[in-house]
């Protein structure tokens, strides 16, 4: 009997060039010995043989029949739906889809698989030199095909039971983080999840479930700046902080010379910076450690005091 | 890219010879001959693997596997010849995880410093979006004021000298180094370069360098292997610690780089990092407001604490 790759590979053949859907009879006619005789037998391995073409994306179609084959299920293999369509990319393209490949990780092979199916090339460039690398997190393909289907996602977020109900409009990455942004049908608002937050599986919805608003746009739908993604009741906007000599060049290279609100003769600093994400400002000013002080408002100073006083007291013990 | 494929033993599953195969075979019958190296190269397999399911797949087709009925292919003195291309001419369409791999890297590429946003990439992009009915994916990788001089320079082989400031030492540094490549990790951006003063390949965060210029030098380029994600600033000599964090600390695990993440049964988790300076602990114990604890070692126990203290004097009136 032949071996298995053996035979996936002629049966995958036959039910893409055959005219008419074949019953599992007709297609053990056919491949010739390759399925055992025994009914029960053949039926399990032709089972698992479709289960296994169907988990690498063939598309295995089955129809049970009526009239005088009533009860009989056939199966066939649309080649439509089988074959990578003409993309119409020319060579330019392919390689520069190549260059992205090499150089953005994404921790999966996904990439260099569909580099292969796309046949292409990468025009003898020079390794790469420039590379960045994006979170491989399982979630993300369902996301984004039920983003481009418009279906709707359940699924669980960290931190809580429930199970969300999300018309996912858009997939963001901010500096290696991804998110998806959406309608939470059961809170009737827009609502930002983080994909690697979310636990277990995604579960998508038929397509074609929801229409995206015409003015949803991705990119103000999402702060670049986390320091100023509003979370629950919003506060304050801004605040000003000091930064000592030291740090002052540092803080200034980082934020801008717009943020800069005064010198002082000392070197110092003192630099506006947006605060209405408070748990993402207070990281930020943490990162200074003792070269940073918030001068105002009263209640953000308030509230890293607060923070501090919590840690320091922690350590008595 | 990754050959761990080639390093993998024992025998292959047939779902993966299967997907293989049929990228393989459109890839050669579209060229008619392909020596067997080059073949084994680019789908990353042992030549012995390739040549087997080759020679395997050579004895399949259609009813009733007359010679015209099979696939048109035979392997002679280390070259594959195709002959008629009668079945598995075109590849299968990509998966929905290929397409999505596919658009990401190509939106995270046209973020790198240099890309042309309206060359061929950006024009692939647009039509593959069209082409699968899918959503454009919105990526930003912001770069700090210096990355492009330093991409330039790798580009070019220009040797820099820089103003660094060092966490570690927490002091400004002058140094030469020969920038050998440059990527971006976790929202921060680093340079991988030969650290002339120092004698050794080192890796620099760019929003530390405070002022860069060409010396004028150009250096012989070599390949370095990017460090990757989480083990990158893994030093071999670099002290660890134990932490403990309750419930409700997990970004701490995500955001920064561990050795070793164990859950615990009362829902916090046990971390094992590598710890680059007391700095960088510091900073991260003071961000967790006290959902991570230092275990071991014992001269950090109090770091979090004690670096809080200080901070508050700040703020505290002095009389």
């Amino acid at each position: 009997m032949a071996d298995t790759f053996e035979r996936i590979t002629n049966l995958l053949a036959l039910l893409l060039e055959t005219r008419q859907p074949l019953s599992l009879a007709e297609i053990s006619d056919r491949l010739i010995g390759q399925y055992p005789a025994a009914e029960v037998s053949r039926r399990t391995a032709f089972e698992r043989d479709k289960a296994l073409l169907r988990a690498e994306g063939i598309p295995i179609e089955q129809t049970v029949l009526g009239g005088d084959r009533a009860g009989q299920t056939v199966y066939s293999i649309d080649r439509q739906r089988y074959e990578l369509g003409d993309l119409g990319l020319d060579e330019a393209e392919r390689q520069a889809l190549h260059f992205a490949v090499a150089a953005v990780r994404t921790g999966t092979e996904w990439g260099t698989e569909a580099i292969w199916k796309l046949g292409a090339d990468d025009g003898g460039r020079r390794p790469v030199e420039l590379e960045a690398s994006l979170p491989a997190i399982a979630a993300l393909p369902v996301l984004f095909q039920a983003a481009s289907e418009r279906s709707v996602v359940r699924f669980r977020y960290r931190g809580s039971d429930d199970e969300r109900a999300l018309r996912p409009y858009s997939l963001l990455s901010r500096n290696g983080v991804w998110y998806v942004v959406g309608f939470d049908e059961r809170r009737g608002e827009k609502r930002t999840f983080r994909a690697d937050r979310i636990e277990g599986e995604v579960r998508a919805g038929p397509p074609g479930a929801f229409e995206r608003p015409v003015d949803f746009d991705p990119r103000t739908a999402f702060p670049a700046d986390p320091k100023t993604m509003v979370v629950g009741d919003p506060g304050p906007q801004t605040a000003l902080v000091a930064i000592d000599a030291v740090r002052a060049s540092q803080a200034a290279r980082e934020l801008g010379a717009t943020a800069v609100v005064s010198h002082s003769d000392d070197g110092s600093i003192v630099v506006e910076v947006p605060c209405s994400n408070l748990q993402s400002f207070r990281h930020w000013v943490l990162g200074w450690l003792e070269y940073a002080e918030v001068l105002e408002p009263a209640e953000v100073r308030a509230d890293l005091v607060a923070w501090l006083t919590d840690l320091a007291s922690g350590s008595a013990t | 890219m990754s050959a761990s494929a080639s390093k993998r033993r024992g025998p292959r599953p047939a779902s993966e010879r299967l997907r293989r195969i049929l990228v393989m075979l459109p890839w050669i019958m579209e060229r008619g001959e392909v020596p067997l190296a080059e073949v084994a190269a680019r789908f990353e397999l042992p030549e012995s693997d390739v040549l087997a399911d080759l020679e395997r797949v050579a004895m399949c087709g259609l009813p009733p596997y007359e010679p015209g009925d099979l696939v048109d292919l035979y392997v002679d003195e280390g070259v594959v010849y195709a002959g008629v291309p009668r079945i598995f001419t075109r590849p299968l369409r990509l998966t929905t995880p290929e397409a999505f791999a596919l658009l990401a890297a190509g939106r995270a590429a046209l973020q790198l410093p240099g890309a042309d946003t309206a060359g061929a990439l950006a024009r692939a992009l647009g039509k593959l979006e069209a082409a699968l009915g899918a959503i454009g994916l919105d990526i930003e990788l912001a770069r700090p004021a210096n990355a492009d001089a330093v991409a330039a320079a790798v580009d070019a082989r220009a040797q820099l000298t820089m103003t660094y400031w060092s966490a570690n030492r927490d002091e400004m540094t002058e140094r030469v180094i020969n920038p050998l490549g440059v990527f971006a990790d976790r929202g921060h951006w680093y340079v991988v370069a030969d650290d002339v003063g120092a004698a050794g390949e080192r890796t620099f965060r760019i929003d530390r360098i405070e002022s860069v210029a060409r010396t004028g030098a150009t250096f012989e380029p070599r390949s370095v292997a990017t460090p990757v994600a989480a083990g990158w600033f893994a030093g071999g000599d670099l002290p660890q610690a134990r932490l403990l964090v309750e419930s409700g600390g997990e970004w701490i695990a995500e955001r920064y780089p561990m050795v070793s993440v164990t859950e615990r049964s009362d829902g916090g988790y046990e971390l094992v990092t590598n710890v680059t300076s007391e700095q960088w602990l510091a900073r991260l114990l003071l961000r967790s407001g006290g959902r991570a604890v230092v275990v071991e070692p014992e001269q950090w126990r109090s770091l979090g604490s004690d670096v809080a203290s200080r901070i508050l004097a700040r703020y505290r009136p002095t009389n």
